[in-house]
């Protein structure tokens, strides 16, 4: 699907929010993504509208794709939603446990292939996700099982503050390059951890 | 009166009632390979809807959560507590919390099958035998949880947990005593 958003539209999307946050017109947290526009929009040209989106903490820019309009996004976030977006016309769960979207994504895409339906899943991870226990298992079995999930890894190289290569090494390039139900790519986020008001923001 | 092959038959009645019905779906490690003492109420079941797992409880517990999501009414199958706590995660932030997360978008009905283990006839010992059912019951929102202690219980309550139509999901506890 192609909403004809823009790079420089999404990111003002993002600082739009910024002033929001900065005016205590949001009193949760929120995880604000840059640097990953042009990726992003070039990846949705291959989702359809009736593909089930699984994505994480950080998803402003994703819900927007997927075709949410700007005004629904952000009275979201304005209700203190903003790590866990769901929107159910537009197929979109999300959550804020490092993760825990990824066996959920694999259920609807079991339900996708015993229904024999035409529809995919998105699975939205980062890097040190990526890592974890559950997304390993997840990727194991829809590879074995052969269904219809892409899981997109997004490299930022980091978690929260912590490097993830320190811990984790390099594995991450051959192993999500090398996986059929993979899709990998880089980039480096240009909205820092950083604290407003003691409030933490990403 | 609640023997033990009253409580294994009306556990056996209950998964084939629910294995009628077309939306069902049941996913379990031995519940189709067998080595498990649930494994023979599957036995009768069409074979199409029995689903194997692997040793991944979390994983498991988040598919059905997915599946639901998408039509199905699935139960998951689990044959001691103590394994059902690998699976917190998906029970506790994503199964229970759906529902508040999307203002009542989306509400996943899952059916949760597991059972606290006996120490008759040879005791399985502390890491198998462990019931958290009070525990979960007090820390999830919006699941509920239903101990099975006598056999007049379990039909009915299989049948209230598959019929219900406000999209809450049940844990179903064999506390059965040899």
């Amino acid at each position: 699907m192609d909403t004809g958003l823009t790079k420089e539209q999404l990111h003002q999307f993002e600082l739009e929010i910024v002033e929001l946050f900065k005016n205590n017109q949001i009193s949760s947290p929120i995880h604000l993504r840059s640097g990953n526009e042009e990726k992003l929009i070039d990846l949705f040209k291959s989702i359809s509208q009736e593909d089930y989106c699984l994505f994480t903490w950080a998803s402003h820019l994703e819900c927007l794709l997927k075709g949410v309009p700007s005004e629904e996004v952000k009275a979201a976030i304005l209700r203190n939603k903003s790590i866990a977006l769901c929107f159910k016309d537009q197929k979109i769960i999300s959550s804020a446990i490092v993760g825990g979207n990824a066996p959920i994504a694999v259920g609807l895409a079991m339900s996708i292939k015993l229904k024999k339906e035409t529809n995919h899943v998105w699975c939205f991870i980062g890097d040190m996700a990526f890592y974890t226990g559950i997304v390993q298992e997840a990727i194991r079995y829809s590879e074995v099982h052969d269904l219809p999930i892409t899981f997109v890894v997004a490299d930022n190289k980091i978690s929260i503050l912590t490097p993830t290569r320190e811990f984790w090494g390099n594995y991450i390039v051959d192993a999500a390059k090398k996986s059929s139900k993979c899709i990998y790519y880089e980039y480096k986020n240009g909205f820092p951890h950083v604290g407003i008001g003691g409030k933490a923001m990403l | 009166m609640s023997g033990k092959m009253n409580y294994l038959e009306e556990l056996e009645k209950s998964m084939l009632w629910l294995a009628e019905k077309n939306d069902t779906i049941f996913l379990g490690q031995g519940i189709k390979c067998g080595g498990i003492g649930m494994a023979e109420t599957f036995k009768k079941i069409q074979p199409e809807k029995v689903f194997e797992m692997p040793i991944a409880e979390n994983l498991q517990l988040g598919m059905c959560t997915g599946l639901s999501l998408n039509g199905f009414v699935p139960i998951s199958v689990y044959p001691r507590w103590n394994f059902l706590l690998l699976a917190a995660d998906q029970l506790v932030n994503h199964l229970d919390k759906l529902s508040i997360m999307s203002d009542g978008a989306y509400k996943p009905k899952v059916i949760i099958r597991v059972a606290v283990g006996v120490r008759e006839p040879i005791d399985p010992q502390e890491q198998h035998v462990g019931d958290f059912s009070d525990g979960f019951a007090a820390m999830l929102k919006t699941v509920n949880v239903v101990k099975l202690t006598v056999a007049e219980e379990i039909f009915p309550a299989y049948k209230y947990a598959y019929e219900r139509t406000d999209g809450v999901s049940t844990i179903l506890v064999e506390q059965h005593q040899a």
